[in-house]
């Protein structure tokens, strides 16, 4: 079952604006300040490269699934350590959508929530859409998405008004040094292109244009960079305390937050983004668990998917060292090693096979020369 | 062997229990017996006499060779003579309303074609109405229907495949495609599908609809259906493949592309500006008659401070004092309008007036004036239920979702509402008919079939056959760019 380049680009670009505009704006600011933009900028360009490297290895080794394609550059050991280095990051990713979604459908649609009744729904939709597939993932993306980029258009459109650019002045006022710092602290929220790895043998690449997926890359930085100026320049100082920024920008309005002129379109759209997210990364879960134990069905690993959400979200969230241990630095760090270092790995080792086998061909083809003179 | 024409007619009247509407005859045909079978309601007896019995009397010439050959070549002025050597076959024909001609000593028994076809007139079908454009659709008999297809699409390339299914009904089913524009793995697999049914009768087109689709439980339709000559072919020329069945006045039409509903004849035949607006119309309506309920159940429930203050005060007025929760209030209103529904469809006709105004003003009136319900549900029911009769061929899947839709809004609120949307999405990508995806041109987006989706360009600016359904590709050219 395949997507098409077309749907694997609006993937990429779903991915990149995923965990964006919820508490990240915020916590950027308490470190970086105003130039919390520059990182996120910086940020999703790196992870925008990272996907481009991606995709051609995807290209380049079409018929190859993401497990058969490691071990045949860096064997099944490495390839297994690399598969559990990646569901780990998954599971944040996941956990850190569902913390999003959970607060977020809190704050905004109920006064009180049960949260089984939260997860359980949740949890039925997403695992049927992971059994159906990644094509049935891909499919709901592509429905949804042209809806979604609107939405946030017109939300940061109609706020902007409000925005004092000139708050963005003077640049780099307390220097570089808060940017690396928020830059390594907030890791986790980037990290986009990761999804990709496990697409390998999943894509379709008929009629394919590299620059379609260049440019829904550049969509997404760009919906991303609208939205965190109008955010930035709305809240200015007190931007650490609006840790929902969608809601809040929607609700802005005449210098206050306003509970009534909340955008409730787009919040829903947001819901409904974040719900087909979840399941992409539960399609990745699932797809490295079957990878690791050799598992040819899908139905157990998803079941395995669903207690870590169920657990998640009745008992992790009451886990506040635990929250904090998958949401700082060891989420960076898995971060780093997935996100930036695990796709040179496969690069590099690709590059080395390919230049070994032609050399290996070059020999032959001399021999065989050799033979004829 | 010889056939005695006596010994097989009495052969024949058993066989057929001695049906009191089969009839015989016997003629003395140059001194032989010549006995003639029909069925008599489904003969034309004006045919019969004209074509088979006064020609037999009135015969001058001479008797040259075998009698039956005489009968075939010289006395018999009837298009359609056929002849059989096995009596079942022959019995199947006069079933099916041929005249058998027994003449004794021969091997071989003559079947002329005399059915009398009565048929309805050909009509305007009621669920495709339109206001300008043809206005005949099918009738209940094949050949009629297959007349008006032909007549619309005078092309070699027109395959029309004709065999019975039923093992009492012995019905006929036609499948129709043009050769060179639909899919051939399509056409044989419908034909497949079509000939390993095994069932004792179709009296219906419907009655094909299970056997024809991928997933026969699902609600959703997965077989298209047209009522009118022009809808069908138009779907041909897609490269879609026609089933029409003797009896009935629908064709069914595979593959089926949910956006199908979407569309309508009058479409092709009005401004395309004109048609854009309605066909996003139509999209809200589906939107509207299948969430309506549920969400305005959901926001009243949990979600109040969503609502605007001046239309929530509003509704906490006319609510005020209601004995029952938005949930059981919203429901028993939506019942009530499915009932009313049912009822207003199969009463007579004379007594559909009345039973509006029973229904609607009395009835609602009633209950409003009781406070049992508030008159917002009724709005928002009887809003939801118009609006699904913009879309009537899919009203029945509209009438479950939309009750679903409220009970998930009851019950989890908007959240639950917006879940229960992701997942009828997937639903339907999940779904495939005949390798065309169900939710096809916009998952998969492709990019020329939008052309004739929510926008319809002009029939000039359609240049290619849609690539959302299976067809076949080497052919997608509808003309020249440059013609025209």
């Amino acid at each position: 079952m395949t997507v098409n380049f077309r749907q694997l680009s609006i993937m990429t670009f779903m991915s990149f604006i995923a965990l964006k505009f919820l508490a990240l704006p915020s916590l950027l600011y308490t470190v970086s300040g105003d130039m919390s933009w520059l990182v996120a900028l910086v940020l999703m360009i790196i992870d925008g490269i990272y996907a481009v490297i991606i995709v051609d290895l995807i290209k380049k080794n079409q018929k190859k699934n993401v497990y058969d394609f490691m071990k045949s550059i860096l064997g099944p050991f490495f390839a297994k350590l690399i598969l559990i280095v990646l569901l780990i990051k998954f599971a944040i990713v996941i956990a850190n959508i569902l913390k999003g979604l959970e607060f977020f459908v809190v704050e905004n649609f109920y006064t009180e929530l049960n949260w089984i009744v939260f997860i359980a729904p949740l949890i039925g939709v997403i695992s049927f859409m992971i059994y159906k597939g990644v094509r049935n993932i891909a499919r709901v993306f592509e429905m949804v998405f042209i809806a979604i980029i609107i939405g946030l258009i017109y939300i940061a459109l109609k706020s902007f008004a409000g925005v004092d650019l000139l708050m963005f002045i003077p640049f780099f006022e307390f220097g570089v040094q808060p940017l690396f710092e928020s830059a390594y602290v907030h890791l986790s929220w980037f990290g986009s292109a990761s999804f990709l790895i496990m697409l390998f043998g999943c894509v379709d690449f008929k009629n394919a244009k590299k620059f379609n997926l260049i440019r829904y890359i550049f969509y997404a930085i760009g919906i991303v960079q609208l939205l965190y100026i109008v955010f930035y320049g709305l809240f200015d100082m007190t931007s650490p305390t609006h840790s929902f920024a969608l809601s809040d920008v929607s609700q802005y309005y005449g210098g206050r937050v306003a509970v009534n002129e909340l955008s409730w379109l787009v919040v829903s759209l947001w819901v409904v983004a974040q719900a087909i997210q979840c399941a992409m990364y539960g399609f990745c879960f699932v797809k490295a668990v079957m990878y690791i134990f050799n598992i040819k069905n899908s139905i157990v690993p998803i079941l395995i998917l669903d207690a870590y959400m169920l657990s998640w979200v009745i008992a992790g969230k009451n886990t506040i060292k635990l929250e904090r241990f998958f949401f700082s630095d060891f989420a960076s760090i898995i971060t780093i090693i997935s996100q930036y270092i695990i796709p040179l790995i496969l690069l590099f080792g690709y590059l080395i096979k390919r230049s070994r086998q032609k050399r290996k061909h070059k020999v032959v083809k001399n021999e065989e020369i050799k033979v004829n003179i | 062997m010889k056939v005695d024409a006596v010994k097989t007619m009495k052969e024949i009247e058993e066989k057929l229990h001695f049906s009191g509407d089969l009839k015989t005859r016997t003629v003395q045909f140059f001194g032989v017996d010549v006995c003639l079978c029909y069925i008599a309601d489904i003969t034309d007896n004006m045919l019969l006499n004209e074509t088979l019995i006064d020609p037999m009397l009135k015969f001058q010439g001479e008797q040259d060779g075998d009698i039956v050959e005489v009968l075939k070549n010289e006395v018999l002025s009837n298009q359609e003579v056929e002849e059989f050597e096995r009596l079942q076959n022959a019995i199947d024909k006069l079933l099916a309303g041929n005249t058998l001609i027994l003449v004794n000593n021969s091997d071989k028994i003559l079947g002329c074609d005399m059915e009398k076809i009565t048929v309805r007139a050909v009509a305007e079908p009621p669920t495709s109405v339109v206001i300008k454009g043809p206005r005949e659709g099918f009738n209940e008999s094949l050949k009629y229907n297959l007349a008006l297809i032909r007549r619309r699409a005078k092309s070699d390339d027109l395959v029309v495949k004709t065999f019975e299914l039923g093992e009492l009904t012995k019905t006929q089913i036609s499948v129709v495609y043009f050769n060179s524009v639909a899919d051939k793995k399509v056409v044989k697999e419908v034909l497949r599908r079509l000939k390993n049914i095994k069932i004792d009768g179709v009296v219906d087109s419907h009655y094909l609809v299970s056997y024809l689709q991928k997933n026969p439980n699902s609600l959703f339709k997965q077989v298209g259906d047209a009522e009118k000559p022009d809808i069908l072919v138009g779907k041909m020329l897609e490269g879609r493949v026609g089933v029409l069945v003797d009896g009935s006045p629908i064709a069914l039409t595979v593959p089926f592309l949910l956006v199908e509903d979407l569309q309508n004849s009058d479409d092709y035949y009005s401004q395309p500006i004109r048609v854009t607006f309605i066909r996003i119309l139509r999209l809200v309506g589906v939107i509207v008659a299948v969430l309506l309920p549920g969400v305005y159940v959901a926001l009243e429930k949990y979600h109040y401070k969503i609502i605007p203050i001046e239309f929530l005060v509003t509704i906490m007025n006319t609510t005020q004092g209601i004995p029952f929760s938005p949930f059981i209030e919203l429901l028993f209103v939506v019942l009530l309008f499915e009932i009313l529904y049912e009822a207003n469809l199969r009463m007579p006709q004379y007594f559909g007036m009345a039973m509006s105004i029973v229904g609607a003003l009395i009835l609602g009136e009633t209950a409003i004036n009781a406070g049992l319900v508030s008159p917002p549900a009724v709005m928002i029911v009887a809003l939801s239920g118009i609006t699904f009769y913009i879309i009537p061929s899919q009203a029945a899947q509209f009438s479950i979702l939309r009750l679903l839709a409220l009970v998930i809004g009851a019950s989890i609120g908007l959240y639950g509402v917006l879940l229960f949307c992701v997942f009828l999405i997937s639903y339907l990508s999940s779904f495939d008919s005949y390798d065309t995806p169900y939710l096809a041109p916009t998952t998969p987006f492709i990019k020329s079939d939008q052309k004739d989706l929510y926008r319809r360009d002009t029939i000039k600016d359609m240049i290619k056959r849609p690539l959302s359904v299976a067809n076949n590709r080497k052919n997608l050219k509808r003309r020249d760019k440059n013609d025209g």
